[in-house]
């Protein structure tokens, strides 16, 4: 997953740089980029400037949706290996499971992102939309809305143990029914709520922790000699792997949980 | 009673006036203005009377006079002020006006009849915000004028610059105001005459210094503040109260009221600076006055001393938000306190801005109209360095580890990014500038060159133009030919020769031609200087082994051009892979230059403008050319990038 995530950023990442290098070509200028982006030279670069930020956005929604799928494709693997295969899967067979699910997987991963959208739309946008509209364009009061984000997080755990319970059935299955499987997904949450909630709970909190520190760690990062950039890159693809194994441990403290269940 | 009362009114100015701020005057003050006045939060208006002196400072006989009528550019969608569209009424409440309802002299004429609005800086028949009166009797040199005028003013809705949202006020060019009566010479001119412009989408500072006494009247609950020092508050009893202020040598009143301002006080030296802010930006009161004094010293050191002993900050809540970022000398508005991220100075740098129009428009009454570029341009150039020197080590505007922004930066953007910088030049009136050029040409590209200017000449120089200018024109009318006439004598002082008799050379280009800066490295060779071989005239040159020594000497040449319209004298500074470095010095006038050295070393890099001082030049990367380019930051960045659309992916994925 990592290897196949790196190179299919890359193939949009190595043409902006060499872009933006053309850009520079001879010039000193890039040096006042060693201490990290100076905006002023934003103006200088020209019309350049917008079409590197253009390109960057469209690769970047493209990398996404191309991720998403490679990313469902993987998980149908992954809930085969933590289902029916713990003593292991041979890349053969990791690769069939995770075509055989692919269908369903997608469609409940869907499902699910529009469930999200709509509980944070309800959750979030409803009461910063209501206090902007109260407060006659002022930003809402951030402390009020803490608790609303507060509340969205909370609520999340439940989302995320349907979906990972849903596909845990469809590994355990072999059905392609997406919404049968939501509905096992529900029920089987139902079943054991409190501990599944709790521990996907604990999960998401380690998981978010991690991605918030990870992130503040690339973006406060200004390394300025080739070998500090490269032991960054190094740094940066480590804490990649780390956080596919956490989402992979979600996968798998899930899976474990539903094992014995009816549903 | 009635008659009691009118004496009463008659005389309220004259006890006011006991209490004056300053023992000798500032300025000439050949303006004042006595107001009493009452605010109907109902109506959303300003009644009253005012007393409205002129004295002649020319020397002939003057038949007629000319008034702002400003509140008239709210009064319908043809004036030329909303007839672009830029601003709509809130309802039919919404428009705003200034009647007057009755005008005498001070011989009791009647001067209704011989009131008729004009439009001199367009035409427009609709426009109704410049009132001339022709005058019964004239004015003869040195004698006043005197006039009485009952008034109404309707505050208009939404907020620009003036007026009201629910329960906010506030109110700027609310009352019958006098234009200015410039002399012949006075700023270039020709022939006496009045200088009274129409009120502009992006104009409406032009006049005189005066004394204001000025009382208003209003529900208690108001909080309220002024561009004057307070006298006397007065409860009436009948839930309402009544404010008395007095300003001085200020170009013109406006004040504020709102219910909801909180109100914190700061002392620097000797003047009192108020903040009134909304619950949100009093959080941050500090982040204000910590800009405002900012502001005070840099200017206080380094143009001149501000005089007066009070100052108004005021901060408006997001219902007053269109008064945000305006200037009333003694009290200007701010925008955005406690509403935005504290890295973000977007605040601070409005105060910074808005502080600085004190000088310049307040005590240097340049002619925003005709010359934005003097009020406008000149007080960004202070604001950047102002704010650049205050916060984020040069960085004002955010510096943060991964991004990082220079105020200066922010402005030379906003010009060298902009595709219309050639239009036009920078010397127009305000409503003239072409293809909303006006914000980029009047803000921006007079800071860039004025940042410019600094690098040729030194801080030092230019910060001693800006004393010189304080000092010969304080408390009066300057022009831009007045400030480049300061410029001439002080570089000529201090710098004598060196860049020609005077600087017109350089106004020439940047404020009264289009055309751009942009210097360019083109490239640099080393080539290896050869020994003689070949035919000549079917002979062969023999091979001497003793020319061998010539293939260890090089022939070094840095190549530049000069891309754009603008010429100025550049330097370059030279590097050679020995580590020796050697500044050249180009007058920057040709079309290219080659710059050549012969010997055993070689140029490995280059560039112009090493020390980043001419601002002007449009771009900046063309300015330098190294041999081995170093894209470590180009690595550091799509390092990022992966990683970032690597968690992204896994984010979003559920």
């Amino acid at each position: 997953m990592w290897i196949i995530t790196l190179v299919m950023i890359m193939l949009v990442a190595l043409p902006l740089k060499s872009s933006f290098k053309s850009v520079f070509d001879h010039s000193m200028a890039m040096e006042k980029l060693s201490g990290g982006f100076d905006a002023g030279l934003a103006g200088d670069m020209g019309k350049s400037f917008g079409q590197l930020m253009s390109s960057a956005s469209t690769g970047g929604l493209l990398l996404v949706m191309a991720g998403f799928l490679l990313y469902t494709f993987f998980a149908g693997g992954l809930f085969t290996r933590f289902t029916t295969a713990w003593g292991g899967l041979k890349p053969t067979a990791f690769m069939k499971a995770s075509t055989q699910n692919f269908v369903p997987f997608l469609k409940i991963a869907l499902l699910m992102c529009l469930i999200i959208f709509f509980y944070t739309s309800l959750i979030i946008g409803l009461p910063a939309g209501i206090m902007l509209a109260v407060s006659e364009g002022s930003i809402p009061q951030t402390g009020l809305m803490i608790i609303f984000y507060v509340i969205w997080v909370l609520g999340l755990p439940v989302w995320l143990s349907v979906a990972d319970y849903s596909r845990r059935w469809i590994a355990a299955t072999g059905s392609r029914l997406a919404f049968r499987a939501l509905g096992a997904g529900f029920r089987a949450l139902g079943k054991r709520f409190w501990l599944s909630y709790f521990t996907v709970l604990v999960i998401l909190i380690l998981n978010v922790m991690f991605v918030c520190g990870s992130m503040w760690f690339t973006a406060w990062s200004v390394p300025q000699k080739g070998l500090m950039i490269f032991l960054f890159f190094l740094a940066t693809q480590l804490l990649f792997l780390v956080r596919l194994f956490m989402k992979a441990w979600r996968y798998a403290t899930v899976s474990q949980l539903a094992a014995g269940l009816k549903v | 009673m009635k008659r009691y009362l009118f004496l009463l009114l008659l005389s309220l100015p004259a006890m006011i006036s006991a209490q004056t701020i300053f023992d000798r005057p500032l300025s000439d003050r050949i303006t004042g203005y006595d107001i009493t006045s009452i605010l109907d939060p109902v109506r959303h208006t300003v009644t009253g009377e005012m007393t409205a002196w002129w004295v002649n400072k020319s020397d002939k006989p003057v038949n007629d006079a000319m008034l702002h009528m400003y509140l008239n550019a709210f009064s319908s969608n043809k004036s030329s002020f909303a007839s672009d569209g830029q601003w709509s009424p809130a309802g039919d409440e919404g428009w705003g006006y200034v009647m007057i309802k009755s005008i005498v002299d001070g011989h009791a004429n009647d001067l209704k009849n011989a009131m008729r609005f004009v439009s001199p800086d367009d035409g427009n028949i609709y426009d109704r915000t410049v009132l001339q009166i022709t005058l019964p009797v004239p004015v003869m040199p040195g004698d006043t004028l005197k006039l009485r005028i009952v008034y109404e003013s309707k505050l208009p809705s939404p907020i620009i610059r003036t007026g009201y949202n629910e329960d906010f006020y506030f109110i700027g060019q609310w009352f019958p105001k006098f234009g200015v009566y410039e002399t012949a010479g006075m700023r270039q001119r020709e022939a006496d005459g009045w200088n009274c412009h129409q009120f502009h989408p992006h104009s409406e500072f032009y006049s005189d210094y005066s004394v204001y006494n000025v009382s208003v009247t209003m529900p208690v609950e108001f909080v309220v503040s002024s561009g004057g020092i307070l006298i006397e508050e007065t409860d009436n009893g009948d839930s309402t109260k009544t404010i008395k202020w007095r300003a001085e040598d200020i170009v013109d009143f406006a004040w504020t009221a709102w219910p909801g301002y909180q109100v914190a006080k700061k002392k620097w030296r000797g003047v009192d600076i108020t903040l009134l802010t909304s619950e949100k930006g009093f959080k941050v009161a500090d982040n204000q006055f910590t800009a405002a004094i900012n502001a005070l010293e840099y200017l206080d050191a380094r143009v001149g001393p501000y005089p007066w002993p009070h100052l108004t900050v005021v901060d408006p809540p997001v219902t007053g938000s269109g008064a945000g970022g305006m200037e009333y000398t003694t009290l200007f508005t701010s925008a955005g306190g406690g509403m935005v991220p504290s890295f973000l100075k977007m605040s601070e740098s409005v105060t910074v801005h808005e502080f600085g129009h004190a000088y310049f428009m307040g005590i240097l009454a340049s002619n925003e109209f005709e010359e934005p570029w003097l009020d406008e341009g000149v007080n960004s150039y202070w604001e950047q360095r102002i704010v650049d020197a205050s916060y984020g080590d040069g960085y004002g505007c955010f510096n943060l580890p991964f991004l990082k922004l220079s105020d200066s930066d922010q402005g030379r953007t906003s010009y060298i990014s902009n595709p219309s910088k050639q239009s036009a030049t920078n010397d127009l009136p305000s409503w003239m500038y072409p293809h909303d050029t006006y914000d980029m040409m009047s803000y921006s590209k007079t800071a860039v060159w004025l940042h410019t200017l600094e690098g040729l000449i030194g801080t030092q120089t230019m910060d001693n133009i800006f004393r010189e200018y304080y000092r010969r024109w304080a408390f009066r009318h300057p022009s831009g030919r007045d400030f480049i006439a300061v410029v001439n004598d002080v570089v000529k002082n201090e710098l004598g020769d060196r860049y020609g008799e005077n600087m017109n050379w350089y106004f020439d280009q940047v404020l009264y031609g289009n055309e751009i800066c942009d210097y360019r490295l083109s490239g640099i060779k080393n080539h290896k200087i050869r020994s003689y071989s070949g035919i000549v005239d079917g002979d062969s040159v023999t091979f001497k082994r003793s020319d061998r020594s010539g293939d260890t000497t090089y022939l070094s040449t840095v190549s530049i051009e000069r891309a754009g319209g603008i010429m100025l004298p550049v330097k370059v500074l030279v590097h050679f892979d020995n580590g020796d470095e050697k500044t050249e010095e180009w007058d920057g006038k040709a079309r290219y230059k080659d710059f050549e050295y012969t010997g055993t070393r070689q140029v490995t890099w280059a560039k112009i403008d090493p020390f980043d001082e001419i601002d002007l030049d449009v771009n900046r990367i063309n300015n330098s050319w190294t041999e081995n380019p170093r894209f470590t930051a180009a690595r550091r960045m799509t390092d990022k990038f992966v990683y970032l659309m690597q968690m992204m992916i896994s984010i979003l994925t559920i």
